[in-house]
């Protein structure tokens, strides 16, 4: 029998002793008072006690009716789903040949804190599940028609650096609260902080003794706060208020009024008093609304007059001060052109930055791949990703119990009969089966990128640009490996072979000149030549071919007119690797008279058109306070 | 025993050297990332380092390299074993380099159940992973920039709490597995992600020698050591010692090195200027600048060292963002 042990212990640095991140604290402190917020998002750079903070609550949460302590758990990367939301017991099948639910670490989070470190790099299904659990303050398990539920009321805490690419937007709108967080700017306060954090190192239990004193109290008056709530009272027209502030703020459904209120009403118990103030609401209004508005500042607006005698008087200078200065606007794409700008060679600087829609195609071929990445879903080769069904298929050694007993129970009696008792379920070579696998792979992004004089009219390379770097930041927040072939003048040349540098490839895009002639085919046929070195190092590859050209090809090899030969190349290129897929992206000025070639392209491609400025996704909810000091 | 090239033997990179030397003395650096092309010395470096490192004593027969000493971090067992009253077995051995290859599945790194025999035989069995056998040790990832992400992940999940956890096919294991990171890339294949980079408390690039002479050292010292490696280890024997024996002093003067207030505020305000992201950097400079001065022979830390430090430590952690290069410091 293995001994599952959970309580390997480190000594970890008390909340109590974490130098500034005064509204993280805030935030965790609040969420304590009265889980019901619906948990912490700590957004922010590295090695700024986010996690230390998560991890340093455990010690302030009140105890359980009974006494005992509140789990804290903590949701590895790597978890797989059965062992989030729970799965069958196999010592109980097999020893027992009892069906039984085993529980998952929602289960053992019950009452207590979910932890999610790096919550955006988790695979989208078991953020679906944790989320899901969070707010239902439930989970059912559907398996094999088997049903289990069981009460999963925790904290949910989750850091993300947003570099890593961002949550969906429904999912960020789960969580309660979100606090952008950044390194202190005074020199005073990181002495102080390294000095803090010397002697933890030096000594972390006589450290941690030190500190004992403030930890008590703090949980004193957390547990004491958490007595008081169910006393605060918020008045009708406060609740106006909070209406007012999320209506003026574009917030989308009413999850923010919700958390406002209630952090209001736990601020307010936390401050030792009943009644919710216009301020208390002012005070906790950023941390519901930083991850559900539009980039911007806050508009919070000045508290509505007190209606009775004990209102509060109507002014919050400390929450004005709060709100971010407004952001500048984007800036335009052209900024002003370079002198020069008209010889033939022509290094046109790269446009602002957007966020990319999908492009790809869903393909699901029953491949499995290796690796991992966020952009196409795959039959996964390990043991990563959801368990979508079982197969008799042997060789990864990725056993599926449940199907595995399903295969053996109709052989129970007449193995029993003949192997005598034993085990509870006799197991035999034939019955295994391992599990299938979905997930999502990393891709492969070939750019095929017009150089030509022609891009350079009316500035069209810095829009072009603009749309390879916004693809090459959506690849790097995908893991895909990219690649890049530019044809101008005669010829085309791999720029860049395969690599996972998605910044050299920015970095090589930057000084890409224009100029010369259109030699489409060449550039086809180098993509042809990348596509096939590339597919024998990983046949199981997906690529994605981008094709960035107008289409007015006027450079060929033979007696054909040159556009009429790309047309044909690009069927050849279509035969001969059905596994890629192709986008055509046209870069012919609208408004201006259109030739359309572009498009004939993509259809000889047999691949999805767009024009540059169909690009940009449709931009729902983007962060308002990514503040950097 | 394999013929180590002995690390005293190596021509040049200083700092190279010296980086892994500081993260023996204070194994709280966490680590080292080498940048650089291929073939300079940086494998070599990393394995001839075995033979400087200082002895740690472990329980016996555990797989997950428990210390006798520390209950608190024990493998369950063996803290069972020790609540019981058991005198456990010790063993003293030097502090190990463990080495993880590129292709390895994440199985293999966390551990492992054999769920087809537990399943046939109603017995569950755990193979430990390399993250236990480096416990205490030295984790060495050649080319860790090209590691599969989900291997990446769990190597930040236990780098960032000390704890590898074991969560499939109903069973939820923990062990301590605090080790200090090696790795090395070759930029051009691909960047580390933020959090991985931030994990290494040190970086160094290492490029080839430029002069003709130490190049020719180079060549003529490997073609001994090729030639008869244990008599080329005996030549370098005595200063093998002289250097194991330094180390040994500094890892005992570290404790005792301090640290003035006009020191930690020059740490600061380098980092401010600098603009690093979050505290870790001003963190691991101080503790780099102390194993300096232990290195140094000095109890406390001067401003050279944290020049020294802050070049190994800052470098890599100055603020920014994925192609921050090309999009000015507020665009994305």
């Amino acid at each position: 029998m293995v001994v599952i042990d959970r309580e390997v212990v480190n000594w970890s640095y008390p909340f109590s002793a974490i130098v500034g991140q005064d509204e993280l604290k805030l935030a965790l402190v609040l969420v304590a008072v009265n889980p019901a917020i619906g948990g912490v998002l700590a957004r922010g750079e590295k090695g700024t006690a986010k996690s230390t903070a998560a991890r340093s609550l455990r010690e302030l949460l009140p105890p359980l009716p009974g006494g005992a302590r509140p789990a804290f758990v903590t949701l590895p990367l790597g978890a797989a789903e059965d062992m989030v939301v729970g799965a069958l017991d196999f010592e109980a099948a097999v020893r027992e040949g009892e069906i039984r639910f085993q529980p998952g670490l929602l289960a053992r989070a019950d009452r207590g804190v979910l932890y999610v470190d790096e919550v955006n790099l988790l695979d989208d299904h078991l953020v679906e599940c944790v989320l899901g659990a969070a707010e239902s303050g439930e989970n059912v398990v559907e398996r094999e028609g088997q049903s289990f539920r069981h009460a999963a009321r925790f904290i949910l805490i989750g850091t993300m650096n947003p570099e890593e690419g961002e949550l969906r937007p429904q999912l960020l709108d789960r969580f309660g609260f979100a606090v952008a967080v950044s390194g202190e700017t005074e020199p005073g306060v990181r002495v102080a902080l390294l000095r803090r954090r010397e002697e933890f190192d030096a000594a972390p239990e006589a450290f941690c003794a030190a500190h004992a004193d403030a930890e008590a109290d703090l949980a004193a008056r957390i547990g004491a706060a958490r007595d008081r709530l169910h006393e605060v009272r918020i008045s009708e027209h406060l609740c106006g208020f909070i209406a007012e502030i999320c209506s003026r703020n574009h917030v989308a459904g009413h999850r923010a009024d919700l958390a406002i209120s209630r952090g209001a009403m736990a601020f307010a118990a936390w401050e030792g008093r009943a009644d919710v103030t216009a301020d208390d609401i002012l005070k906790v209004a950023p941390l519901a609304l930083l991850h559900r508005t539009r980039a911007g500042a806050l508009d919070l607006p000045p508290p509505p007059e007190p209606r009775d005698a004990a209102g509060e008087p109507a002014s919050s200078p400390e929450a004005a001060a709060d709100a971010p200065p407004p952001q500048e606007p984007d800036s335009p794409m052209a900024a002003p052109p370079p002198p020069g700008a008209e010889l033939q060679d022509d290094v046109q600087e790269t446009g602002a930055a957007f966020s990319v829609r999908r492009i790809e195609r869903q393909s699901l071929d029953r491949v499995p791949r290796i690796g991992s990445g966020r952009r196409a879903r795959s039959r996964s080769a390990s043991k990563q990703g959801r368990y979508v069904k079982s197969t008799a298929a042997r060789g990864r050694g990725d056993l599926a119990l449940d199907a595995t007993i399903r295969a053996a129970a109709p052989f129970q009696q007449a193995r029993r009969a003949a192997a005598g008792p034993g085990l509870a379920i006799h197991i035999r070579e034939a019955d295994i089966r391992e599990k299938v696998r979905e997930r999502r792979v990393g891709s492969f992004l070939l750019f095929v990128v017009d150089g030509s004089g022609s891009m350079g009219a009316q500035r069209r390379m810095v829009e072009t640009k603009a749309a390879i770097l916004s693809l090459l930041l959506d690849a790097y927040q995908k893991r895909d490996t990219v690649a890049m072939v530019v044809f101008r003048g005669r010829t085309a040349e791999v720029v860049l072979p395969p690599t996972s540098s998605v910044e050299r490839a920015a970095k090589l895009l930057a000084e890409l000149p224009v100029g010369g002639r259109t030699p489409l085919t060449a550039g086809l046929g180098e993509a042809a030549g990348v596509l096939r070195q590339a597919l024998r190092k990983d046949p199981t590859l997906i690529p994605l071919v981008v094709v960035m050209t107008d289409g007015r090809a006027n450079a060929g090899f033979g007696t054909q007119p040159p556009h009429a030969e790309a047309l044909r190349a690009a069927e050849a290129l279509r035969e001969r690797y059905p596994a890629a897929q192709f986008v055509v992206v046209d870069t012919e000025v609208p408004g201006a008279v259109r030739l359309g070639l572009a498009n004939k392209l993509a259809a000889a491609l047999d691949g999805t058109y767009f024009q540059v400025a169909d690009l940009r996704a449709e931009d729902l909810v983007s962060i308002a306070k990514e503040h950097r000091p | 025993m394999m013929n180590v090239y002995p690390f005293v033997a190596i021509v040049g990179q200083e700092m190279l050297k010296k980086s892994l030397i500081l993260n023996v003395i204070n194994p709280g650096l966490s680590g080292v990332l080498i940048r650089g092309d291929k073939g300079t010395a940086k494998s070599t470096a990393v394995r001839a380092l075995a033979d400087l490192l200082p002895e740690i004593a472990v329980v016996d027969g555990d797989p997950f390299q428990s210390d006798p000493a520390d209950p608190k971090t024990m493998a369950p067992d063996v803290r069972a074993r020790f609540a019981a009253g058991e005198d456990l077995p010790v063993r003293r051995r030097k502090v190990r380099v463990v080495e993880l290859p590129i292709s390895a599945t994440e199985d293999r790194v966390v551990g492992t159940l054999d769920l087809e025999r537990a399943l046939k035989e109603g017995r569950k069995t755990i193979e430990p992973g390399l993250l236990a056998s480096a416990h205490r040790g030295i984790l060495y990832v050649d080319e860790v920039n090209l590691l599969d992400d989900h291997v990446v992940d769990v190597l930040l999940d236990s780098a960032a709490m000390g704890v590898n956890t074991v969560e499939r096919e109903g069973i939820s294991f923990s062990h301590a597995a605090r080790f200090t990171l090696i790795g090395t890339m070759n930029p051009e294949e691909g960047e580390l992600r933020p959090q991985l980079l931030d994990r290494f408390g040190l970086c160094v690039h290492v490029a080839g020698l430029n002069t003709p002479q130490e190049r020719v050292e180079v060549v003529k010292r490997r073609a001994a050591f090729e030639e008869n490696p244990e008599s080329f280890a005996e030549r370098w024997g005595e200063e093998t010692a002289h250097l194991r024996d330094a180390v040994a002093a500094a890892i005992r003067l570290c404790p005792e090195v301090r640290a003035s207030d006009e020191i930690l505020l020059s740490i600061a305000e380098r980092a401010l200027k600098l603009g690093v992201d979050g505290h870790r950097a001003d963190i691991v400079t101080l503790k780099a600048a102390k194993a300096l001065a232990a290195w140094n022979g000095r109890d406390a830390v001067t401003l050279v060292d944290v020049d020294a430090a802050a070049s190994l430590a800052l470098a890599h952690r100055m603020r920014r963002r994925p192609f921050e290069d090309v999009l000015g410091p507020h665009a994305a």
